[in-house]
């Protein structure tokens, strides 16, 4: 990237700017818009909100003729049509029982609801007052249990039934007014009786239950809008910030004036900065403008409801609190950032802005899910939940709305490290469009399936391209994906060993030697085949070794951040518990070691080498063999060690001290797991290596910590290794050789020829 | 021999510096093209070979012409020299600047005009000429005398403030011609410039760009128009399907090929060409 000129980054940035803002078009969607949209919804809502209120249920009663004249519920004061007729938004016919019965009442009542105008229909059966009033002179059935006595039709009471529609919101509302009425009716019946047989109330309800709420207003107020708001608000973020985009990349690819641009002496990084900041600008300013025409509008229709809180009881929803507000701006700063890059660096790559509108759908599907899984109830921000990209920093902001700054506080720096990381891969990434010709002068080509395999067999080069190398990580990832849902889980640990090779050999290694074969000229060098001295492969072995205790110590710290689900593992623990250690180790150490190598650090790797920079190769392909892995704790962990998996593939030029290191990592482990209980006594030289046995019992395994003197140690002859491995030859690829050759631009002429 | 223009050919011959003249030539030969090659990859067609391994040199105060037909790969090598593209094989550099691995500074030697390099509708040829000037590094008082002389040299006092959606054809050439001059560049570099323009504004470019030769610059001039090659060019070379098919002057081009005038010329060597092309197709 070389160092940024900020005095063309500003120049570019004004220029974009004004340019913008000098477009009718998008000055009204940005200003103009909400300041119409939200009084305009409001006004709708209102409507909607009055017509709502009017709607009144409509219910038919069937057989309450006697309910009315019944002697008891006179002198009870009961009756059943004043409890009706106290219920707002009812309105209730009556009609007598039928005589003869054609249909079911079941049936007539779905007839009456479907071609008549009822929501809902109450069945009252004819003996139901006897029921209600003559348990006093029925005797009682002691021999069987009330829940017998339930399930008897011939010994159930009789009751009333309310028929309605589920399917329909109007009839599950006229239900749920209906029952309310019977509710208190029945009530009130309980009362009377208890009055009649002189017994206490008490005996009915013998307490109640206080809620006594400890949040101030203004705080119950921020909990409702902090579950709202920031959802919206990066809605409008992302929209925000896709639009621009588009123009200033694609918009300027078709109207010419691009090429203009990359003519003058700036650096294509100051010119993506340039349209980031633009584009930054616009997401905060659209959001901005949104929050606040919809706070303003909806504290004007939510005051309406004000005083029917107040009667009630319940919470005023009311303008969200100003702190609020200020931490929405200030999240929203990097949030924009994120999402400013990650459509610059999709409006570069469209040829038209027909095209880069195309592209929204794919980063709303991706950014969607992390907006709305902070929104479920069971969501909270801890530290494996604060380092998720987006849904990290809106758990963040919902603590810091709510009030609860010190626990947010905690939390900030692995929010801040994570978008960051992910605003700098997106930058990186626009940069890179940026510098590529074929995306900067994409010329409209006609799909046809049979000539693009045509063209890519008749391509094919040593190793894989970019797209082929991704292609094949994302395949083994479907593969095992559909694999792991329909593969039943094994019972026995042969089935477990045949189901584990499988999988690896059909699913993992196969493909790769079957694209490279397929897709390039040299497997050998796309699966990294090559010799290397026998030194290199004793280091990757030593490595392995000396990083196993701090592998260890880090599974640890992984597990108490995303706890084991314990049971969910007991079977797979209890097939290998009785499996023998050679069988293991060839099943879960070695042949791992040899598929996932050829696949992610062979052709994998090897493809991703043309992007530019051995570091993203290493990234990307260490998150492809992160997440192949099937439980969180192992993608964490596999991700964490591909990373120098893939330094020694790139320093040696060399599959096999992959192999060696995956092998010897993965047997190292199994091997502990297998030392079982009572192990100090066994082996007692063992125990100075590890820590005290309080400390070696850890949440759902029953793996022993290695003291630190030791992790120290591992780590320090380590870091010597991976210093003598820096030694080596290292060969850089043709896109690594340009890369570094217009980071480091010389100032001065190059000689003559 | 290299035939260089008279007032260089002159102090290169001189005797007492003839054991120097190979610095001083690398230093005049400002632009310096040794086998560019530039490859895409097509879909349908497969790999298509858009420049062929050019060859050539440009010095200052001349007018190097590119003359060819569509197609021929003139525009992929300017935009090659202007760094917008990088080429697949070969290399140039530009007053002593590689264009592979010194884009930014080669950028800054040239000043670039193109049929593709347009001017920005929302903004007015002064904002747009002071735009550029800044991003070359001048500073305001450098600024405004270059302005001057550029708006006045190309008559351009009339649309200072006009905005670029509502200027002629002509007009946003002009613009774009004075954003390329802002920063005085020795290198310019002319791709099909006239290329929708009426006769007259066709003719006044022409003269501009005579009179940036007469400046001392070095002037590339990408054209498929005849006339102007025949009237404006110190030096041209013909180009057909990427190949550089003949380079010279006229006068030794004619003499060397026995034809009459440059449109004969032209005809002959692209007719052999294709010829040659097909018989190496059905050899092959």
């Amino acid at each position: 990237m070389g160092s940024t000129n900020w005095s063309n980054v500003r120049l570019i940035l004004a220029r974009e700017l004004r340019d913008q803002l000098r477009d009718r078009r998008t000055l009204f969607m940005i200003a103009v818009l909400p300041l119409l949209l939200y009084p305009l919804m409001g006004m709708l809502f209102m409507q909607m909100a009055q017509f709502m209120q009017n709607h009144a249920s409509k219910v038919l009663v069937v057989g309450n003729e006697d309910l009315n004249t019944a002697e008891a519920f006179v002198e009870q004061g009961a009756p059943l049509v004043e409890y009706l007729n106290q219920v707002d938004l009812i309105d209730v016919d009556f009609e007598a029982r039928p005589e003869t019965a054609d249909e079911g009442i079941s049936a007539t009542a779905h007839r009456r609801m479907v071609d008549g105008p009822y929501d809902s229909v109450v069945y009252f059966p004819d003996d139901f007052v006897m029921a209600v009033f003559g348990y006093a002179d029925k005797p009682r059935d002691t021999a069987r249990s009330s829940a017998e006595l339930e399930n008897d039709p011939e010994a159930r009471q009789p009751r009333p039934e309310i028929f309605f529609n589920a399917a329909k919101d109007q009839s599950r509302i006229a239900y749920e007014r209906v029952a309310a009425a019977l509710t208190r009716w029945r009530t009130n019946l309980i009362q009377s009786s208890l009055e009649k047989y002189e017994v206490p109330k008490q005996a009915s309800s013998p307490f109640e239950i206080a809620a006594m709420d400890v949040a101030e207003p203004k705080f119950r107020r921020a909990a409702l809008w902090s579950k709202v708001l920031p959802f919206v608000v990066l809605v409008w973020a992302l929209t925000g910030a896709f639009y621009p985009a588009v123009d200033l990349c694609a918009g300027e690819k078709e109207r010419g004036t691009l090429e203009t641009l990359l003519c003058s002496p700036v650096h294509r990084s100051d010119i993506v900065w340039g349209k980031l900041l633009t584009v930054m600008v616009f997401s905060v300013m659209t959001a901005v403008l949104n929050l606040l025409c919809m706070v303003f509008t909806a504290s004007f229709i939510l005051s309406r409801f004000d005083a029917l809180a107040a009667a009630t009881g319940t919470t005023s929803l009311g303008p969200p609190p100003i702190t609020s507000l200020g931490w929405l701006l200030v999240a929203l700063i990097p949030l924009s950032a994120l999402f400013s890059a990650l459509a610059l660096s999709l409006a570069a790559m469209a040829r038209s802005s027909k095209e880069g509108q195309y592209y929204l759908m794919p980063l709303l599907m991706v950014t969607m899910p992390l907006m709305i899984l902070p929104m479920l109830p069971s969501s909270e921000l801890n530290f494996g939940t604060s380092i998720i990209p987006v849904s990290g920093v809106v758990l963040l902001l919902r603590q810091l709305m709510e009030g609860e700054i010190r626990q947010a506080l905690i939390y900030v720096l692995p929010v801040a490290l994570v978008t960051g990381g992910c605003c700098l891969f997106a930058f990186r990434w626009a940069v890179d469009q940026f510098n590529n010709e074929s995306v900067l002068f994409r010329e409209s080509e006609r799909f046809d399936l049979i000539q693009f395999f045509k063209h890519i067999l008749r391509e094919r080069s040593e190793t894989p391209g970019v797209g082929m190398a991704v292609l094949c990580g994302l395949l083994i990832l479907l593969v095992r994906f559909f694999a792991g849902m329909v593969v039943p889980m094994p019972d026995s640990w042969h089935s477990f060993a045949l189901v584990t090779t499988i999988t690896l050999v059909a699913f993992v290694a196969v493909p790769a030697a079957v694209m490279s074969v397929a897709f390039t000229t040299s497997p050998r060098r796309a699966l990294l085949l090559n010799g290397t001295p026998l030194t290199a492969l004793g280091a990757a072995v030593l490595l392995a070794a000396c990083l196993h205790p701090f592998a260890i110590w880090m599974s640890t710290i992984i597990t108490e951040i995303y706890p084991v689900n314990t049971e969910a593992l007991a079977p797979l623990q209890g097939l290998l518990a009785g499996a023998p250690l050679y069988q293991l180790l060839f099943v879960l150490a070695l042949l791992p070691a040899v598929c996932e190598e050829l696949a992610f650090r062979g052709f994998i790797l090897s493809g991703l080498r043309h992007l530019g920079t051995k570091w993203r190769a290493i990234l990307i392909s260490s998150l492809f063999f992160g997440l192949t892995h099937g439980m969180l704790q192992q993608s964490v962990m596999a991700g964490l060690f591909g990373m120098v998996i893939g330094y020694l593939a790139i320093q040696t030029g060399s599959l096999f001290p992959c192999i060696a290191f995956h092998a010897v990592h993965n047997g190292l482990m199994i091997s502990l797991t297998q030392i079982g209980e009572g192990w100090t006594t066994r082996w007692p030289w063992l125990q100075p290596l590890f820590a005290s046995s309080e400390s070696s019992s850890l949440s759902g395994t029953e793996l022993p910590t290695y003291a630190w003197p030791v992790i120290m140690a591992g780590c320090l002859f380590a870091a010597i290794l991976l210093r003598w491995f820096r030694s080596f030859p290292y060969l850089p690829s043709d896109e690594e050789r340009l890369h570094d050759a217009l980071e480091h631009q010389p100032l001065q002429p190059v000689s003559q020829p | 021999m290299l035939l260089l223009p008279a007032r260089v050919r002159r102090i290169v011959i001189e005797p007492a510096l003839v054991g120097q003249a190979s610095n001083r030539l690398a230093y005049l030969l400002m632009i310096h093209v040794r086998e560019l090659t530039k490859t895409y990859t097509d879909l349908e067609r497969g790999p298509f070979v858009a420049l062929a391994g050019v060859t050539f040199d440009a010095h200052p105060g001349e007018i190097y012409g590119l003359l060819g037909p569509n197609g021929a790969g003139k525009t992929t090598l300017l935009r090659i020299l202007s760094t917008v593209l990088r080429p697949s094989g070969g290399m140039a550099t530009l007053n002593g600047f590689d264009v592979v691995k010194q884009p930014a500074m080669v950028r800054r030697q040239i000043g670039f005009v193109s049929t593709n390099t347009a001017v920005y509708d929302r903004m007015t040829a002064t904002e747009m000429v002071v735009y550029f000037g800044r991003l070359h590094g001048l500073d305001d008082e450098t600024l405004k005398t270059r302005l001057d002389i550029i708006f006045d040299q190309l008559q351009m006092d009339e649309i200072r403030n006009v905005l670029g959606a509502k200027m002629s054809t002509g007009m946003k050439q002009k613009v774009s011609i004075a954003r390329a001059l802002v920063h005085d560049p020795p290198i310019l570099v002319f791709d099909e410039a006239t290329v929708g323009l009426d006769v007259l504004v066709a003719r006044a470019l022409l003269n501009i760009i005579a009179d940036l030769r007469d400046q001392g610059k070095c002037v590339i001039l990408s054209t498929h128009i005849m006339r102007e090659a025949e009237r404006l060019c110190d030096r041209l070379a013909i180009v057909h399907r990427g190949h550089l098919l003949a380079e010279g002057t006229q006068e030794a081009m004619l003499r060397e090929h026995g034809e009459q005038d440059l449109e004969e010329l032209f005809f002959s060597l692209i007719t052999n060409h294709e010829t040659q092309t097909r018989l190496d197709a059905v050899a092959g």
